[in-house]
């Protein structure tokens, strides 16, 4: 176990060791409650059987009446013109157009009257891709740092632990440093033409045998160093990712986990041919290849003008065809039991349709919103929370779920403690999420 | 008006006297001697002893009842020091810790000796002298005195630990010294912690035991103060006299080797001329030498060369571009957060370095730009707000530069400045080097900050505003007048932002956004967690009080401590932080750190420049000259038996990875063609170092915001120096073996070094003409555009006449670009002759590691180039090696 030395001066271990000794110890003064209670807690919560992960961000805010939190008979100014349908769980219903995800409800966990307060892109999103509301003295670590970060050392030599689609995101290393960010693909995979990874695939013409021949030549010049490369961290980490980026450049297996045209059609078939689903096959592939963390971002859902027919036409189609291929694809290949996936937007939107457009749009709305959560041991085919009517807040003051306990649910799905503690570069002790609460009734 | 707390001690030290019952010269004895069970009447001081010895037990830790939830039901300020409160929770009714009625049941003694159930468990035995402090403090009133007492100095004995063996052990004692002149032993009430626990670990007792070779501090927390104690054990036996003679050139030098006599400590030799060249020309300028460089360098004769060369280099305008991108990190030069904040997108960032770029190439006084920046406002003295305006939109239309402007407006503009506590955590960061954070929420625990310190402190920056839609409330006629004159009476946000920059070009005056002092403090968002006072002054840290009159502008008062001689952060906060960008860390480390328990390595070097820099009336270019001219900084990286573990005594150069603008330079410049270079060197066109912003949205081919991402370019973002990153990554070494990028820059391409042989040799496999990638780029956005634009027009239209159109000027632009880029197709492989293979392998050499090869690195170079199928071939792939190699990647 690694000793985190906190700011008072006591080593973390000393007082975990405390906490599960049991009380009358005399020992350090950081005997803690919260170490007991989570001990405690963990008997109550099911064992997390989640190795890897994925976490889909869906920029811009998706609408929760219109999707996942439907209120059917609310006035008309709220309600929007689209109609609730059932779902393959009984009484879970969501709109009619998402009939994919529907028919594959059983998987999900759908958490309606998730609550903040960030009602801007930037800050929301870094809430929800974190776990911790954004502070303007420091960065949080994403979901996918964090896991490549309690992944180290990561031995898996020509696979990197963290993959992003296509860009990073928010899903930044923050304080934890830069070789905990993710290898991000650049761009999504196009139908029928060959995906190349910016970095991991060879150069145009160049061969194997080339690159090894270039590799050795690099390896006999490199030798200025010899004397001191053993003892010196900054050379001997130099050298060590030098070595992995060889393996990541020149294994079969890491060129064979981006190539989606590996996958049988059959299996291919149901993601589709939008940026989005082929990403979803992508995830699909990385993870089963054994990467640790996937995060992917799908944009366009900030719909403060024609929210209906941008939804219906664009948004919801595609989210509909690749999330549910995703998740019917994960349990084909034996890997939703051992994958948890979270997908969220920022925030909702205003339950209270405005006119800025001729059918109406919906502005930022972080009070209400709706997240989903999936595989790694986590029960499918439940709803938990509850909104209000109208979608407005959630239905029970001080019952709301907020962005810490669901994110704090993922890491335990996850296998790691949310209340773990890193230290900043200033000394700081920081709890990966420090508010959040793990949400027992997903695990149920 | 500035009043002094002074009057307010003197005052409550009267109440203090008659507290403690004397006022004597001799400290108090041990308060574990002075309440032993033979009993003492004497009363405990809240402030002197009950929370201090709160603090050392650990009830005011994180984990327990410091935590801001408190712990069972029980809450006392975190680390301390807010008297009012921890007085109020623990006398209160129903969470409260004293029963007046029967101190004995009292739970602050119940608890702590296990007699109730405490989750803490056992702190301290029942009637030890904890106990007793603790009962007779409540039996006698449980009293506290308010305001607090000012605690002048903690004396340690000793004040510095020399050990000479492992498990040596020594006893610390700390007296502590009140302003009304009483003095008491307070070692059992302090607390005690090692800096390194290698090099040595303290007791609670403040017992020291040595342990590994090396030097550290043990730091000693008591009330308000922090003091650390420096404990040395030699590293080899070759200490004082047995030292060896070392030549000690400059004062630097002479300082550094005290402290390496102390540790027995012999430094490195010089490095020689070409490792010299190379380091130097990274630090101070941010480039690689280029090839002639080196070689009239390395051919020089003259024994002051390298002088010569400092002083060459300090004039360079790679010199000022590089130091302007590290001055736009410490003052958070970041466009995203300026997102707005000037009618034209992005120009805030350029006009930021811009303003700092004309200083430094100028060698203005540092304290003159530091003015600049922190009392601006956008408007000079009388200007009314439409010549304001009027000047900004000529500047911005003639293409002027903005750096001719008396202030840099734009500090003051970002988004995450808006409130006063980001402000005073920004300010502090930036130009005193400290991080005052911490004090934000409770007393900080490694110095001497407290919450009031740091919310009297922010009041400073409470009469300044940034009105980015608009102008100063003072000034709304004129604005309106402005925008009724464009006629765009009543619009706002999106509108303008679209409007303006088109009005502009017109030749119209559009408005302008603007930094103004205000008459009344800045209206402040409310802050439910937390509950500071609100101070109707501001307080210097750690000086005076200031009454801040309604319309004057209190951060000239700031200003002006500031560049005072006798502050102790400004220049000390600069010169550590030049010297942390010569060197693989700062005297003190971090260096944005300079707090009382991470001391300096080398006090009196610390001193000494900052001095020097002071006396050379802030003169940046004299900290750069002195450090560069040490032969510390000279020093070579190959370590000797004494010093091989030396880390942070600068006893020889330690390895460090090239930082992201340099780095991606370093690419740049290793694989230009010599015509391109002097671009490069003079005009910096395409070099990273002249890139203002943080530019995280730029995604254009070939552009080096990825490489900067990857290299850890600073985000600009929390206040931190660690916003840039140094450390290796998996991500560096893709980049560095297979990026497009990378490969591009290194092979045949126009302006490339490979090109330029191919046109020598192999012309047939040359890139066409000399475009530069510039006009790729242009091409490559016209042929999207067109296929943009063929789209729409197939949706809109059926006319084949119309849309073959423009189908034949895709085509056209598309043979453009194919004839710009480098012709695969080549079958004629051409080898060179033995003579010209070495030349080149030389060359490859002098632009990439900055050096010569040795006969060896020939010999296995000249066997990969003669077994390549073709010369050009063969180069490339060393060219990829060497950029490859650690050598390379780092400044040694």
């Amino acid at each position: 176990m690694a000793i985190h030395q906190s700011c008072d001066g006591i080593a973390r271990r000393d007082f975990l060791r405390c906490g599960a000794l049991g009380f009358g110890a005399l020992g350090g003064p950081g005997l803690s409650l919260a170490s007991y209670l989570r001990l405690n807690a963990a008997g109550q919560v099911h064992e997390a059987t989640a190795k890897q992960g994925i976490f889909i961000h869906l920029q811009g805010g998706p609408s929760h009446l219109d999707t996942f939190d439907m209120k059917p008979d609310a006035p008309t100014e709220y309600r929007g013109t689209f109609n609730p349908i059932e779902t393959a769980v009984p009484g879970m219903q969501i709109t009619e157009h998402l009939p994919k995800i529907a028919q594959c409800a059983d998987k999900l966990v759908l958490l309606r009257g998730v609550t903040h307060t960030l009602g801007a892109h930037r800050l929301g999103s870094e809430y929800v891709n974190t776990g911790t509301r954004p502070l303007p003295s420091l960065e949080y670590p994403g979901f996918g740092s964090v896991v490549a970060k309690e992944t180290a050392p990561w031995n898996a030599g020509d696979l990197p632990a963290f993959v992003s689609i296509p860009q990073n995101g928010h899903q930044k290393p923050g304080f934890l440093g830069i070789q905990y960010a993710a290898l991000s693909t650049g761009g999504a995979p196009k139908a029928g033409t060959p995906f190349r990874v910016r970095g991991v695939n060879l150069a145009g013409g160049l061969t194997i045998q080339e690159v090894e021949k270039r590799q050795n030549l690099r390896n006999d010049l490199d030798i200025a160093f010899q004397s001191i490369q053993q003892e010196d961290p900054l050379l001997a980490g130099l050298d060590r990712f030098s070595q992995q980026a060889h393996a990541i450049i020149t294994s079969r297996r890491s060129r064979d986990a981006f190539d989606i045209s590996q996958e049988s059609p059959h299996f291919t078939k149901p993601f589709g041919e939008s940026a989005f689903g082929l990403s979803c096959l992508l995830a699909t592939r990385l993870v089963a290849s054994g990467v640790r963390f996937v995060s992917m971002q799908m944009g366009g859902w900030d719909t403060h003008q024609n929210n209906f027919s941008r939804l219906k036409d664009d948004k919801l189609p595609t989210l509909d065809e690749g999330l549910a291929a995703l998740l019917i694809g994960l349990e084909q290949k034996g890997l939703l039991e051992s994958t948890a996936v979270y997908v969220t937007g920022e925030f909702g939107r205003t339950p209270k349709i405005n006119s800025k457009s001729s059918e109406g749009g919906r502005d930022h709305y972080p009070r209400c919103m709706f997240m989903l959560l999936a595989g790694g041991g986590m029960r499918g085919g439940q709803v938990i929370g509850q909104s209000d009517d109208k979608a407005t807040l959630p239905a029970h003051e001080d019952q709301g779920l907020s962005p810490d306990d669901v994110a704090a649910t993922f890491y335990h799905a996850l296998g790691i403690d949310h209340a773990k503690e890193y230290h900043t570069t200033t000394g700081r002790p920081v709890m990966i999420v420090r508010e959040g609460k793990v949400i027992p009734a997903v695990f149920a | 008006m500035v009043r002094t707390p002074a009057f307010q001690a003197a005052f409550f030290s009267l109440v203090m006297i008659t507290d403690m019952g004397f006022a004597d010269r001799d400290p108090l004895e041990r308060i574990d001697q002075r309440f032993t069970p033979s009993a003492t009447s004497e009363k405990p001081s809240f402030q002197r002893h009950v929370v201090p010895l709160l603090g050392r037990l650990g009830c005011n830790g994180r984990a327990c009842h410091g935590s801001f939830q408190g712990r069972g039901g029980f809450r006392l300020s975190l680390f301390g020091y807010d008297f009012a409160e921890d007085h109020a929770a623990l006398i209160a009714q129903d969470h409260g810790r004293i029963n007046r009625e029967n101190t004995a049941d009292s739970l602050i003694l119940t608890k702590p000796t296990n007699a109730d159930r405490h989750e803490g468990g056992l702190r301290f035995p029942k009637n030890g002298w904890e106990y007793r402090v603790l009962y007779q403090w409540i039996s006698q009133g449980a009293h506290r005195v308010a305001p607090p007492q000012k605690l002048i100095q903690l004396k340690i004995a000793p004040a510095e630990i020399s050990f000479r063996s492992a498990d040596e052990t020594t006893n610390l004692q700390v007296t502590a010294h009140w302003e009304d002149g009483t003095q008491e032993d307070v070692t059992p009430l302090c607390r005690f912690k090692s800096n390194d626990e290698q090099i040595c670990q303290v007791d609670r007792e403040g017992c020291v035991t040595a342990g590994s070779s090396g030097d550290t501090h043990v730091v000693v927390s008591y009330d308000k103060l922090v003091v650390p104690v420096p404990v040395l054990r030699p590293v080899t036996d070759l200490v004082e006299s047995r030292y060896p003679q070392i030549e000690t050139p400059t004062r630097i030098d002479q300082l550094v080797a005290a402290k390496l006599r102390k540790l027995g400590i012999v430094p490195s030799a010089q490095a020689g001329d070409a490792e010299f060249l190379r380091r130097l020309r990274l630090d101070m300028t941010g480039s690689l030498p280029s090839v002639p460089e080196i070689e009239a360098f390395l051919a020089n004769p003259d024994p002051h060369k390298r002088s010569h060369k400092i002083e060459t280099l300090l004039k360079s305008p790679e010199h000022a571009a590089w130091w302007t991108t590290k001055l736009c990190d410490f003052t958070g030069n970041n466009d995203q957060q300026l997102n707005n904040s000037s009618p034209i997108g992005n120009r805030a960032s350029r006009d930021w370095y811009e303003w700092i770029l004309k200083r430094v190439t100028d060698n203005v006084p540092y304290d003159q730009l530091v003015e600049g920046i922190a009392t601006a406002t956008s408007r000079s003295p009388g200007q009314s707000y439409t010549e304001y305006c009027e000047q900004m939109s000529k500047i911005y239309r003639e293409g002027k530069s903005y750096s001719e402007t008396t202030g840099l407006a734009y500090y003051w503009a970002r988004q995450d400045f808006r409130e006063l506590e980001a402000r005073a955590i920004g300010f502090a960061y930036c130009f005193m080097g400290i991080r005052i954070q911490c004090a934000q929420c409770h007393k900080h625990p490694f110095d001497k900050w407290t919450k009031d310190d740091f919310h009297q402190f922010k009041n400073f920056f409470a009469r300044v505003n940034y009105a980015r839609n608009g102008s100063s409330p003072q000034s709304k006629d004129e604005y309106r007048q402005l925008l009724a004159t464009l006629g765009m009476e009543g619009k706002k946000g999106a509108q303008l932002r679209k409007a303006l920059p088109k009005m502009l070009q017109e030749g119209k005056t559009i408005p302008f956004p603007e930094a103004f002092v205000t008459k009344r403090p800045i209206r402040q968002k409310k802050n439910n967690d937390d509950n500071y006072p609100v101070f109707e002054h501001a307080k210097l840290l750690g000086g005076d009080i200031v009454e801040i009159e309604n319309g004057s502008d209190p951060r000239i008062t700031v200003m002006n401590w500031l560049r005072a001689p006798e502050n102790p952060f400004f220049a000390r906060a600069f010169v550590n932080r030049v010297w942390a960008s010569y060197f693989h860390r700062g005297i003190v480390e971090p260096a944005d750190d300079l707090s009382l328990a991470n001391p300096p390595v080398n006090e009196s070097l610390l001193d000494y420049l900052a001095k020097g820099f002071i006396d050379s009336n802030f003169d940046m270019q004299w900290i750069h000259r002195t450090i560069t001219n040490s032969a510390t900084y000279q020093r070579s990286w190959i370590p000797n038996k004494t010093n091989q573990s030396d880390r942070k005594n600068f006893s020889h150069t330690i390895p460090r990875r090239l930082p992201a603008e340099v780095a991606y330079d370093a690419v740049l410049l290793a694989t230009a063609a010599d015509a391109e270079m002097e671009s490069l060197h003079q005009d910096l066109t395409g070099r990273a170092i002249t890139i203002p912003g943080t530019g995280q949205r730029d995604r254009q081919p070939g552009s080096p915001t990825y490489a900067l991402r990857v290299f850890g370019r600073s985000t600009r973002d929390t206040n931190c120096d660690c916003d840039r990153s140094s450390d290796p990554s998996l991500l560096q070494t893709v980049f560095l073996q297979n990026d497009r990028d990378l490969l591009n820059l290194i092979d045949v391409r126009s302006g490339s070094w490979l090109n330029e042989i191919a046109l020598e040799i192999n012309p047939e496999r040359a890139a066409q003409g000399k475009q530069s990638p510039k006009k790729i780029n242009r091409l490559r956005k016209q042929i999207g555009k067109t296929r943009k634009e063929l789209k729409t027009l197939k949706q809109q239209t059926e006319s084949a006449e119309e849309i073959g159109r423009v189908e034949k000027r895709l085509q056209n632009l598309q043979h453009q670009l194919t004839a710009l880029s480098p012709s695969q197709s080549s079958k004629q492989k051409i080898n060179l002759a033995t003579e010209q293979l070495r030349k080149l392998i030389r060359t490859a050499y002098l632009r990439t590691v900055s050096r010569p090869p040795a006969e060896t690195e020939i010999v296995r170079a000249e066997r990969h180039l003669l077994e390549s199928a073709d010369t050009l071939d063969g180069i490339r792939d060393l060219m990829w090696a060497l950029i490859n190699t650690k050598e390379f990647i780092v400044n040694h």
